[in-house]
């Protein structure tokens, strides 16, 4: 018989931001699916509806034309939904099959029996009595897939499962979910690397800012018509003048820019090399996972790197740190606004205290001049109208847009000649993202620089004179926005080169 | 179903009522078990936190236990308030009372004003020395500062035994496991005739003062604070992280060899195998009893010296052991976690609906 899953019309508001935006798709056992998006798109979100984490605030999901409720993850194993979550979880020390018998209520002899025959029907190859600690990210993977088909699924949701796997490990993944939906389970592939999609999937239901923009045979789709349809294709927006800055100053240049991390979720980053002109706008497009983070830590001073070169202002700065960085007049706003930027317990005063320069004397002697820091905050809350003027609230109390103001205001209140900002106007309102957008483009024309990493090509083709791509840790080949098409995005996008 | 739910708001004066609750709560726990054991609890009670403090001999004790604890426990915030857990202080304070006890030894029989602050000084540079042990491996080869700081308490308690059976112990001593007592050149001076409260006292008040001015008042204490909230922040302010890992732990470890030269140089007048009673591990409760804060350490050090001495009594008074001077301690610590929990997160019974079920 066939699997069907339904959900209609789904709606799930946070404070701030519209998650799901009335999404109704439909699955049937037999094929693949990919449910494609950016990060915030919403497809986390849904899928967390369907494995019972988190309820919808409307909406229904129907499976085999029955309305079912998924208040817990325990309803959605309950219903035969399975799901394999990015992050495994495993207990590291415990071997395999006391990870597997954890959850299931059968009798270890039965179940060992049944999970020999997954293993030897799909041709996997794991050693039971091991500590999970010594198996490869795949062969994990591989535990958490059998986690879930020890209960019959109907219905397997795949969460990003590639990003920590080799080729030869995806290739094996690839083979085994073909295999299982030969055998009659319905699967549901999140994920936002394109060329997967197409490889994999027969079908494809791209989201973008809570909605489903598109659902399409794979068949009929190319990387780029993908692409353009996960981050938007308007190219209509205003575009702020663009410049030729030919003759002008060089204010930074990077050589060499090479990074390997230990960290499977991190992306490395191979002979990055880009340089700016002074009052120019360098925009860093790509989807996210690319590279995009380790690239902003590097220029920010977070990561340092050997064999890196950054010369700003004609000035050796790679092995500085941020503070140290924040004296040669560069300034950075992160991504991670509530986290990172600032931190949610302290008061905006001290929050603006983390941005400390020698000339603005907020530590006289290592003593905190209070006075002085509070003064520095009043005048950066009534410049860049933040809709508060008490310098004593903790920033968990400010809405999205006003702490990015917050942050935005005290990177540029020094008047930084380099302003490097990762995704500035994310998750943010209209009106805080127009505020933000004209700030941008403002000290552009004063004659400082700014580096704008973003997954938002609206955005890029707004504010940037010059356009990138980060591709798999690499970047493109630099192109003027003048001369910049939707398409052209798209191929860089999804890895491939254009000319 | 229950839901658990995290407290976006939490007042500040609850914040520093819910020691209190827990303490009323350890009363109540302690009371249970002493009339479980067949005993009257509110005179049990009475024995063990009401007796030990009602005269001056009492009251002096009480500020002789409270000493080492406030002291231990003021250094300790430092790592906890940065996500530091150094759970060592106490083989830091042995191991400030071994260098302090080594250099009261050297000057056995010696004269001189310089004599006292150079085995203090001694003593708060070994804790710091040793304090720094965990800090470097934890800064330059990720181990984990926990496991290590504990295993180096075994290993300076060892080296104590060593040293006072061995090669420090008492010529004169019939074998006994202690040195010499030291000469009264290297005592702390004694505040009231017949009274054991010692000079020590000043120096944990003006280390509750200092700490207190680097906490709130310094650009340093303000990296401290902003590490422990978020590391993240703290990586993109640009600060220091591994520097400040060892400074924390430096002032830590000097702050417990400070009360190991302290004990040993005050109530003690030598060094043997039991120079402290725990206060290293006490002082770990102290610390999250007085909220990290020095004001609130002050008095948090006192009401666990209370335990101490109620213990004492209680074993002479009631035929109990003196351990339940540490059922004490761990009920405080248990009831704060407790309400610390309820304190930060709210528990939500939410009824189902006929259809949900």
């Amino acid at each position: 018989m066939n699997t069907k899953l339904k959900v209609s019309e789904i709606s799930k508001i946070y404070p701030g931001c519209i998650a799901n935006d009335k999404v109704s798709l439909e699955f049937i056992s037999g094929k693949i699916y990919a449910l494609l998006g950016e990060n915030g798109a919403g497809k986390s979100t849904l899928v967390k509806i369907l494995s019972g984490v988190v309820k919808p605030d409307q909406g229904e999901v129907f499976l085999n034309n029955e309305s079912i409720k998924l208040n817990s993850p325990l309803d959605a194993k309950k219903n035969n939904i399975g799901m394999v979550f990015q992050h495994f979880n495993l207990f590291e020390t415990l071997s395999v099959f006391e990870n597997l018998s954890i959850d299931s209520d059968k009798k270890d002899e039965d179940l060992r029996i049944l999970v020999n025959d997954i293993l030897k029907k799909y041709n996997f190859k794991i050693d039971l009595d091991i500590p999970v600690l010594n198996l490869s990210a795949g062969q994990k993977q591989k535990v958490e897939i059998i986690r879930c088909l020890i209960r019959n699924p109907k219905v397997l949701i795949m969460d990003e499962p590639t990003s920590v796997l080799t080729e030869q490990e995806t290739d094996d993944l690839f083979i085994s979910l073909k295999q299982f939906s030969k055998d009659g389970i319905l699967i549901i592939y999140i994920t936002h690397k394109l060329k997967e999609v197409l490889s994999l999937c027969d079908e494809v239901a791209v989201m973008r800012k809570g909605k489903v923009v598109s659902v399409s045979n794979t068949i009929d789709e190319k990387i780029e018509s993908l692409a353009n349809k996960m981050v938007g294709e308007s190219l209509n927006t205003i575009k702020k003048k663009i410049n030729n800055f030919k003759n002008s100053e060089e204010i930074l240049k990077i050589s060499n820019l090479n990074f390997k991390s230990d960290d499977p979720y991190e992306t490395n980053l191979n002979d990055l090399n880009l340089s700016l002109k002074k009052g120019e706008c360098l925009g860093i497009a790509g989807i996210s996972g690319n590279g995009q983070n380790e690239l902003f830590q590097i220029l920010s001073g977070e990561i340092i790197t050997e064999g890196t070169s950054i010369m700003f202002r004609n000035k050796e700065i790679s092995k500085l740190n941020p503070r140290e960085r924040r004296e040669y007049l560069m300034a950075f706003s992160p991504e991670d606004r509530i986290s990172q930027a600032a931190v949610p317990e302290l008061k905006i005063f001290e929050n603006v205290a983390l941005n400390n320069f020698k000339s603005s004397n907020f530590f006289e002697k290592g003593l905190v001049n209070e006075k002085k820091i509070k003064e520095h905050a009043k005048k950066i809350l009534s410049n860049f109208s933040v809709n508060t003027d008490n310098v004593e609230l903790k920033s968990q109390f400010l809405s999205g847009g006003n702490l990015q103001k917050l942050i935005i205001g005290r990177e540029l209140i020094t008047s930084p000649e380099l302003l490097v900002c990762f995704n500035p106007t994310w998750g943010l309102d209209v009106g805080a993202i127009n505020y933000i957008h004209e700030t941008l483009i403002k000290i552009n024309e004063q004659g400082k620089s700014s580096i704008l990493i973003s997954t938002d090509n609206d955005e890029l083709l707004k504010l940037s004179d010059r356009i990138c791509v980060i591709y798999k840790g690499k970047l493109s080949k630099i192109i003027d926005a003048d001369s910049v098409t939707a398409e052209k995005l798209g191929i860089l996008m999804g890895g491939g080169s254009i000319d | 179903m229950i839901k658990i739910e995290k407290r976006n708001d939490v007042s500040r004066s609850i914040y520093f009522l819910t020691p209190v609750l827990a303490i009323f709560l350890t009363l109540f726990g302690g009371g249970i078990i002493f009339y479980i054991l067949g005993f009257n609890p509110i005179e049990a009670l009475k024995f063990f936190f009401i007796t030990p403090i009602s005269d001056l001999y009492g009251l002096s004790e009480l500020l002789v236990k409270a000493t080492p604890l406030c002291l231990i426990a003021i250094g300790l915030s430092f790592c906890f308030k940065s996500n530091n857990w150094n759970i060592g202080a106490e083989g830091q304070l042995i191991f400030g009372g071994i260098v302090g006890g080594g250099v009261a030894l050297l000057f056995y029989n010696h004269d001189g004003f310089y004599v006292l602050p150079i085995i203090i000084l001694s003593g708060a540079i070994g804790g710091m020395l040793f304090a720094m042990i965990p800090a470097i491996l934890k800064t330059y080869f990720n181990t984990n500062e926990i496991l290590v700081s504990l295993m180096l308490v075994y290993v300076a308690k060892l080296l104590l035994d060593y040293l006072v059976v061995g090669p420090w112990s008492n010529p004169e001593g019939f074998n006994f496991p202690e040195t010499r007592q030291f000469s009264k050149t290297a005592r702390m001076p004694i505040l009231f005739d017949g009274l054991r409260i010692h000079a020590g006292i000043f120096i944990t008040l003006i280390n509750v003062f200092l700490s207190w001015l680097i906490l709130y008042k310094t650009y340093l204490g303000f990296q401290i604070k902003v590490s422990g909230l978020s590391l993240k922040t703290a990586k993109y302010a640009g600060y220091k992280g591994k520097t400040m890992i060892i400074i924390v732990f430096m002032i830590s470890g000097a702050c417990a060899g400070l009360a190991g030269v302290g004990e040993i140089t005050g109530p003690i007048g030598q060094l043997h195998r039991n120079i402290s009673p725990d206060y290293g591990f006490t002082a770990i409760i102290v610390a999250f009893l007085g909220r990290l804060n020095p004001v609130g350490i002050i008095f948090a050090s006192l009401i666990v010296a209370l335990t101490y001495l109620g213990a004492e009594t209680a074993q002479i008074f009631l035929q109990v052991p003196k351990y339940t001077g540490q059922v004490f301690q761990g009920m405080i610590l248990f009831f704060l976690l407790g309400s610390d929990y309820l304190l930060f997160f709210k528990i939500k019974f939410l009824r189902l609906k006929k259809n949900e079920l």
